[in-house]
């Protein structure tokens, strides 16, 4: 499968802060990406890098099939929705129907129109007097009709209420499904777009700690659950992403590399949001151990 | 991006439209006003042959309001650049809407390019037009005055408030690419513009070329033709100085009166014959370096192309940086 | 046509609720042989998940035989699951209904009759099995 984004060690460097350090992620075509970390994690930088508003400091990025440049072929196939939805305030949809259509070679305005009666949003009325969802909606359908082959999206359900955000995944499943599209969108709840994505990438202090297929991440790991004893031999044999102590108890999110044979521990799917928060606390307490362990930055294996 | 520029400032066009249309409409009817005065002023002069003096200064050709607002004409070259100029790509940036625009098929390049092309030359056309009517209208003062040259007229007449609006239009959009918000770079267009033109009317215009100097019998002043530009003047002695400025009175302009010839100061009334003859014998002459009228049209030219070139490294740089930086 | 919902806090993987909701309309009757399930669009838009979730749903169900896709036309009922007929689904519902408000009239909650239920089922197989 061809991968519409490839990324290799991408760093953006501000004057003190370094925003994306070292980022290689790969996103298969068609998929829905999730795009999750905590604020500050480097989601945006990575989105604008990928769209070609900023420049890498480091590394390189591959986006389909070429780096991100001004180029107006380049730019026809992408899509970029950031997070404070920018659109002309005073303007109506119907103006930003027709900057649309003037600035772009493939534009489907009709799909617009339709898509916003469908939602009985005006076409008539300035962007800046309707409602955040409804603004992220017209924004969304803008985006679309560019008929872009990827399609990156800022936290674009951060302001939105419940209803308006499952619209919203609704349109944007809806956009996916014909698997000519790819998908980037990033948020800082999992909760929120896990059904929705089937690809997920993770950046925990500005790097990319996972990044896979949904699927391949919920087969690859496990909660384990025992009563407290050493974890040496379940380190040898797997990766121990996380590690929860009690007093009677231990809990173990574990990256499978085989089945587990002790008997003494319960094994149990892990969810998503179980990984990904597994994945993030691991820069906090330094918690993963094993043959793959990533590289831990001051807490070795102390407990 | 035409079709997105003129659907931007449309309101904005039609405004300016509006606000010429009414300024042209008064100086229209103050114009015809004035050049009938004069005509009829020169016509009565022929009549009794007295038209070599000039044709009394006390003449009033039209409203002195109006006449001021003539004057005030000389900002029409920076309002485009200050509200259109400086607030197009900062204000983009301030809302994030160039996330939006510079997301559609078309280069940053292009997008600025289409854009300030437009501006800079309804800022050229409105200065133009303004210039036009002003200078039109300015025909029966000029005659009468003969102050083309001078910097009240000089500066809203003819070509180079052209050359003023595209330099006013390149800064407002230079300092917003660069200051990236709409208020400061409204200042620093604003404050830049102000500057430039100060410094170049006021001094650098004065030495385009090599000013002419003529020295004269203090006697017999010398007045040069038509409108001309004064450098500087005075009254210079025999050895290349001006007078000492001693005790005694301050005489004629401000120029001392050198000791010698004090006593010929006039007790009463303003005949300076004899003080001037007196200096004259001692050997001081009269000086004035100007710029005669004939270099009018050079001086314009010069002065429109230095503004034009102004605009040209400010839009360079503003490329460069829509370039460089992120958006 | 039947409408799904998928639980996103559910333990059931969605593409699993799909499969059960459309087996049991098909046991209660909702569904019958030569009915169109939903397309995929529709029920993306409608459950939002992603579409994969419902083709791997609709691709199990063609596995077991259930439904079948034609080309350029969409998925269709092809056979029952083996079971009872509708009706029997029903007489029991009802059956089981009256006997909930038995339960609940004795004083057992939700709990308790989920629990009583688990409880006779496991008793029952081990009953099969001796």
């Amino acid at each position: 499968m061809t991968a519409v984004i490839e990324t290799s060690g991408l760093t953006k460097r501000y004057r003190r802060v370094t925003a994306l350090s070292d980022c290689t992620v790969s996103v298969p075509q068609g998929r829905i990406s999730a795009l999750v970390g905590s604020n500050g994690a480097g989601k945006t930088t990575l989105l604008r890098l990928l769209a070609g508003l900023a420049a890498p400091t480091a590394g390189r990025a591959v986006v389909l099939g070429g780096e991100p440049r001004q180029d107006p072929a380049y730019l026809a196939e992408i899509g970029f929705l950031a997070q404070e939805i920018p659109l002309y305030r005073r303007r109506t949809a119907q103006d930003h129907i027709g900057i649309g259509a003037h600035l772009n070679p493939r534009w489907d305005g009709e799909s617009v129109r339709a898509r916003l009666a469908g939602l009985k949003i005006p076409l008539d009325r300035p962007v800046g007097t309707l409602s955040g969802g409804q603004r992220a909606q017209v924004a969304l359908a803008l985006t679309l009709a560019k008929r872009p082959g990827l399609l990156l999206l800022d936290e674009p359900l951060a302001a939105l209420d419940p209803l308006a955000r499952r619209n919203f995944l609704g349109a944007l499943a809806e956009a996916g499904a014909g698997g000519g599209l790819t998908i980037v969108l990033s948020s800082h709840l999992i909760a929120d777009i896990e059904r929705v994505c089937d690809h997920l990438i993770l950046l925990a202090e500005s790097r990319a700690t996972l990044c896979d297929d949904v699927e391949t991440l919920l087969a690859e790991h496990r909660v384990l659950t025992g009563p407290r004893k050493d974890t040496t031999a379940i380190a040898r044999a797997h990766t121990i992403v996380r590690e929860d102590t009690t007093a009677r108890q231990t809990t173990l999110l574990v990256k499978l590399n085989g089945p587990v044979i002790d008997p003494a521990w319960v094994v149990e799917e892990a969810n998503l949001e179980e990984i990904v928060l597994g994945y993030m606390s691991q820069d906090d307490a330094g918690y993963g151990t094993g043959p793959e362990a990533a590289p831990l930055s001051a807490v070795g294996g102390d407990r | 991006m035409t079709w997105v520029t003129w659907q931007q400032y449309r309101y904005q066009a039609a405004l300016a439209a509006a606000l010429f249309a009414a300024l042209a409409v008064l100086l229209l009817l103050t114009g015809l006003h004035a050049a009938w005065v004069w005509h009829s002023a020169l016509a009565g002069c022929a009549k009794d042959n007295s038209c070599a003096s000039p044709v009394g200064s006390t003449l009033s050709l039209g409203s002195p309001t109006v006449a001021a607002l003539v004057v005030m004409t000389s900002a029409v070259p920076l309002l485009p650049g200050l509200f259109w100029g400086a607030p197009t790509v900062a204000g983009e940036l301030e809302t994030g809407t160039n996330q939006f625009a510079w997301t559609q098929s078309i280069t940053r390049r292009h997008w600025l390019a289409v854009r300030s092309g437009w501006l800079l030359l309804a800022a050229a056309v409105l200065a133009g037009a303004v210039s036009a009517i002003v200078t039109w209208w300015s025909g029966p003062y000029n005659a009468l005055t003969a102050d083309a040259f001078q910097v009240n007229r000089f500066d809203i007449t003819d070509i180079v408030p052209v050359g003023y609006a595209i330099f006013a239009m390149a800064l407002g959009i230079c300092a917003g690419a660069l200051l990236r918000r709409t208020l400061p770079a409204l200042a620093v267009t604003l404050a830049g513009f102000g500057a430039v033109r100060a410094l170049i009317a006021l001094w650098l215009r004065l030495h385009y070329l090599t000013p002419v100097t003529v020295h004269y019998k203090l006697t017999a002043p010398f007045t040069p033709a038509g409108s001309y530009l004064a450098v500087s003047q005075g009254v210079i002695g025999a050895n290349g100085n001006p007078p000492a400025s001693g005790t005694g009175a301050v005489g004629v302009d401000g120029v001392p009166v050198p000791a010698a010839c004090q006593q010929f100061m006039p007790k009463a009334g303003i005949n300076l014959q004899p003080v001037l003859s007196c200096m004259t014998a001692h050997g001081y002459r009269g000086y004035l370096t100007y710029q005669p009228a004939s270099r009018f049209w050079a001086f314009q030219g010069i002065e429109t192309g230095i503004f034009v070139a102004l605009a040209a490294v400010l839009l360079g740089v503003t490329f460069w940086v829509l370039r460089r930086r992120d958006a | 046509m039947i409408r799904f919902r998928v639980d996103g806090r559910s333990a059931v993987p969605p593409y699993l609720q799909i499969v059960q909701q459309v087996r049991q309309a098909l046991r209660m009757g909702v569904l019958a042989v030569g009915d169109q399930l939903p397309s995929v669009r529709e029920v993306v838009a409608a459950t939002v998940v992603n579409a994969n979730t419902v083709l791997k749903a609709y691709r199990d169900l063609e596995r077991e035989g259930l439904v079948e896709a034609r080309a350029g036309q969409g998925t269709f009922v092809r056979a029952r699951p083996p079971g009872p007929p509708p009706g029997t689904h029903s007489r029991l519902g009802r059956a089981l209904a009256v006997w909930v408000r038995q339960a609940r009239a004795a004083g057992l909650d939700d709990e308790a009759i989920e629990s009583l239920l688990r409880v006779t089922l496991q008793a029952s197989a081990q009953e099969d099995i001796a």
